[in-house]
């Protein structure tokens, strides 16, 4: 089985954790992250665009989507960030739906580059 | 054994699906909660499902509560998935009907234990289904002959009265009587006795349509019951019946055996007037007129109500 080295603690991924969760398949990883990359570009959009709306109905579904995929994939702080979120627009909070976003953008700043590296170490 | 995902991200679907694929479960993937309620309602259906709390269409509650609607399907065990861990969402979980909640990001591990727990209540559900469906045949039906017994023949005659009250049609009843069987237990014994009354439930079975019903209604008696049978092939289908003992010796480990039944008919559309308990007075007294008659043949009941 391949190991995947850990570039540094600045890491977005909790590359151990997201390793025991596909039990080492580092095929199913690459799959996982085409994937994701397929995906989170458009709901990282529509979250922003909602955000600017103050349309706080799809922000909490957008940011709830987002929350599953990140935490899928053992971005940690990010699904924290976008849990975050999500519970604002739940209780209706618009005036901390664009820190919240923010905070989420910050984290995933580097993250499809990270997430490259992975797949690209995890070819056969 | 077959599992259902219900999950509207591709990602989180995709991981489960081979998580569970490597624990060697027949995987069945869809992508919204509607899909899922059609998948748990087909009659071989997977029994385990693991559902997202929010999908299009239907929420995995909103399946539950489907599903838990389905009174008479076997028990699926639903395990809801989600990333909704407030203990009001446990409980409105619970609520709607799923058996379990896992949070995501979920562990491997405890997925696959809590799938066991889920098949270990499934297998029990299916032993208590199995014993319960014992104890009814045996509470329905004769142990020796396997037809069904006397309480439940009764029974089944009284409904198919009911059924031809209401849709004016016509039944006919037959009331057979092995003819002089106390010779065979005596002559063989009881248990040349037991083998030639299995040989005659059998045949009897094989010259009845399988939407008939009949019975063991005493030692060598049976009673018989032709559902929507039109009251002109009474004699005939009784005829058919006779002959499917006498015409063959029953083989018992004693040697063969000749064997005649003496059959009492009954066809009537007229059941407006005329119970259960009349009705078996009817017949029996046309079985011992075919007795008096020599035996060996099949005798009509004589009323006036009579459509034949």
């Amino acid at each position: 089985m391949m190991q995947l080295s850990d570039h540094s603690s600045q890491r977005a991924v909790n590359l151990d954790e997201l390793l025991t969760r596909v039990e080492n398949d580092l095929v199913l990883l690459r799959e996982l992250i085409g994937i994701f990359e397929e995906k989170f570009p458009r709901l990282l959009q529509s979250l922003q665009q909602s955000v600017a709306r103050g349309d706080v109905k799809n922000v909490e579904a957008t940011s709830h989507a987002l929350k599953g995929m990140l935490s899928g994939l053992s971005v940690t702080r990010a699904a924290a960030a976008a849990s975050r979120l999500e519970q604002m627009a739940r209780e209706g909070e618009k005036l901390g739906l664009t820190n919240g976003l923010t905070l989420l953008e910050n984290e995933v700043v580097g993250l499809l580059m990270e997430l490259d590296g992975y797949t690209a170490e995890a070819k056969p | 054994v077959k599992i259902l995902i219900a999950d509207d991200d591709g990602m989180s679907r995709r991981l489960l699906e081979k998580t569970l694929e490597r624990e060697g479960y027949e995987v069945i993937a869809v992508d919204n909660g509607r899909l899922a309620v059609q998948q748990l309602s087909l009659p071989d259906g997977p029994r385990l499902a693991l559902l997202d709390w929010m999908m299009p269409e239907l929420d995995g509650p909103g399946v539950c509560l489907e599903v838990r609607k389905q009174l008479e399907r076997p028990y699926v065990h639903m395990v809801l998935v989600t990333s909704r861990g407030s203990k009001q969402d446990v409980i409105a979980g619970l609520t709607a009907g799923a058996d379990d909640y896992l949070t995501k990001p979920w562990d491997p591990a405890e997925l696959t234990a809590r799938l066991r727990v889920g098949q270990r209540i499934l297998q029990l559900e299916d032993r208590l289904v199995e014993a319960r469906e014992t104890m009814r045949f045996k509470a329905t039906h004769d142990p020796l002959t396997s037809l069904f017994n006397r309480g439940m023949i009764v029974d089944l005659l009284s409904r198919e009265l009911a059924r031809t009250r209401r849709e004016k049609g016509c039944t006919v009843v037959m009331l057979g009587d092995l003819d002089q069987f106390k010779s065979v237990n005596d002559t063989y014994g009881h248990a040349v006795g037991d083998e030639v009354l299995r040989e005659i439930a059998r045949r009897l079975l094989a010259s009845i349509r399988s939407y008939d019903f009949a019975g063991r209604y005493g030692g060598e008696e049976f009673l018989i019951v032709l559902n929507n049978c039109d009251s002109s092939q009474a004699i005939v289908r009784a005829e058919e019946v006779r002959n499917a003992i006498a015409t063959h010796p029953v083989q018992t480990t004693r040697g063969p055996l000749t064997i005649t039944m003496s059959l009492g008919v009954l066809a009537s559309r007229d059941w407006d007037v005329q119970l259960v308990e009349e009705i078996l007075g009817e017949v029996d007294l046309a079985l011992y007129q075919a007795k008096g008659d020599g035996r060996n043949c099949v005798r009509i009941a004589k009323r006036t109500s009579l459509c034949i």
